[in-house]
């Protein structure tokens, strides 16, 4: 997760990371119910508490934006965009809640959340694979795959939304959500049965 | 699966689409789209109930009140997810023109909303979403798809795409291009996987 002061932050950036926060949140929520991970329903916790400082420093910030009434007007529908995301973070910290019941009694959870439209997957990256050593973001996963990466599991280290700058590394344990068939394709790539696709106009292109 | 987690599952997938849907009516203004979701807010509003109502007969029924409460928990948080939404869209059926910060703020994020014609001689004229596997292969989801006056909301595997339709999707800025792309016939479908 991307970190900056607070103070110096755009109204533009603050509600920007309100949307990717909240979307993050209730992806992490459901993974930590369906594999039953204290650690990431923790997460989920400690991203509801940043929710809490942007929705405060966005209220100020666009106060002190405003000079006209139809400023005030136009930054209070804003506002209020702010507020939904922050509602959903709270729902997200609602459904980590479940983690506390009686681990026996929800496998209905998991089950119904194998269904969903769009799954939340584990797999793991294999040392044969191309994918090893090379940055989400120069592969372009989600964009080649469909396959959004929630969170990497790197030894007893999770990193949670990663950075579109990680090197990906042999051994890591993916979350992913996406599709079925997508899910299918990356595995091909994470186990190196298929190599990762490269498109002759890939080079040159930077943006 | 049963009943209760049928109607579980619709009321998770829905208030996920609900969101993208509102996010959609906001970024492109569209009061249509922001009815769709305040009617969607409604359905829910009332399968949470019934949800709930099922889980408390569950408790009368099966004494199986863990399981009962863990739906009732999780019922309730996906309703507030589907609020969250409504409250989004009504920022679109109020705001005669939203803050421009608003749309910039939803092209900036890590997940995007785009939309793009689809042209004759696009390769996915005839398809169905399910068949061209648009979501693995363009990294973008279709949220809605405006066919003439009508929109198709929350479209499935068994939508054919035709030539004219509007696809609204959500997916990663780095995907937009070759979405449209794919729309305007410039860039084809890959061989099936």
């Amino acid at each position: 997760m991307e970190k900056y002061d607070l103070a110096h932050a755009t109204v533009r950036e603050m509600l920007t990371e309100m949307k990717d926060i909240s979307e993050i949140m209730v992806d992490l929520a459901y993974a930590s119910i369906m594999f039953d991970s204290e650690e990431t329903a923790e997460e989920v916790k400690n991203l509801e508490s940043d929710m809490e400082d942007l929705s405060k420093n966005i209220r100020i910030k666009a106060m002190l934006s405003a000079r006209t009434y139809k400023d005030a007007t136009k930054l209070s529908s804003l506002l209020e965009v702010a507020a939904a995301s922050r509602r959903i973070s709270n729902a997200a910290g609602d459904i980590v809640q479940l983690i506390q019941c009686e681990v026996n009694k929800r496998p209905f959870l998991t089950f119904i959340l194998r269904e969903a439209e769009e799954k939340i997957k584990r797999l793991i990256l294999m040392d044969n694979s191309d994918m090893v050593g090379r940055s989400v973001k120069e592969l372009g996963v989600e964009s080649e795959t469909g396959m959004r990466i929630i969170a990497i599991k790197r030894g007893k280290r999770w990193i949670y939304d990663p950075e579109e700058e990680i090197v990906l590394k042999a051994g890591d344990t993916m979350i992913v959500r996406g599709t079925d068939d997508g899910y299918d394709i990356l595995r091909s790539y994470a186990n190196g049965e298929e190599k990762w696709p490269i498109y002759p106009d890939d080079e040159g292109e930077d943006d | 699966m049963e009943q209760l987690d049928e109607m579980l599952l619709e009321l998770k997938d829905t208030s996920e689409l609900m969101i993208d849907l509102a996010y959609s009516s906001l970024l492109y203004n569209n009061k249509e789209i922001a009815e769709e979701v305040v009617t969607m807010e409604e359905m829910l509003d009332e399968l949470a109930n019934k949800i709930q109502r099922q889980a408390i007969e569950r408790v009368v029924n099966d004494k199986d009140e863990e399981k009962a409460f863990t739906v009732i928990k999780l019922a309730a948080a996906v309703e507030e997810i589907s609020d969250a939404a409504m409250q989004i869209a009504m920022v679109t059926i109020n705001d005669p023109e939203p803050h421009p910060v608003i749309r910039l703020s939803i092209k900036d994020a890590d997940t995007t909303i785009t939309l793009a014609e689809v042209k004759d001689g696009s390769d996915l004229v005839g398809k169905t979403l399910g068949k061209m596997r648009l979501a693995s292969q363009s990294g973008m989801w279709a949220v809605a798809i405006k066919r003439g006056r009508k929109y198709v909301f929350g479209p499935d595997k068994s939508t054919v795409v035709e030539v004219g339709d509007v696809i609204i999707s959500r997916g990663p800025p780095d995907a937009e291009k070759y979405f449209q792309d794919l729309c305007l016939g410039k860039e084809r479908l890959e061989e099936p996987y």
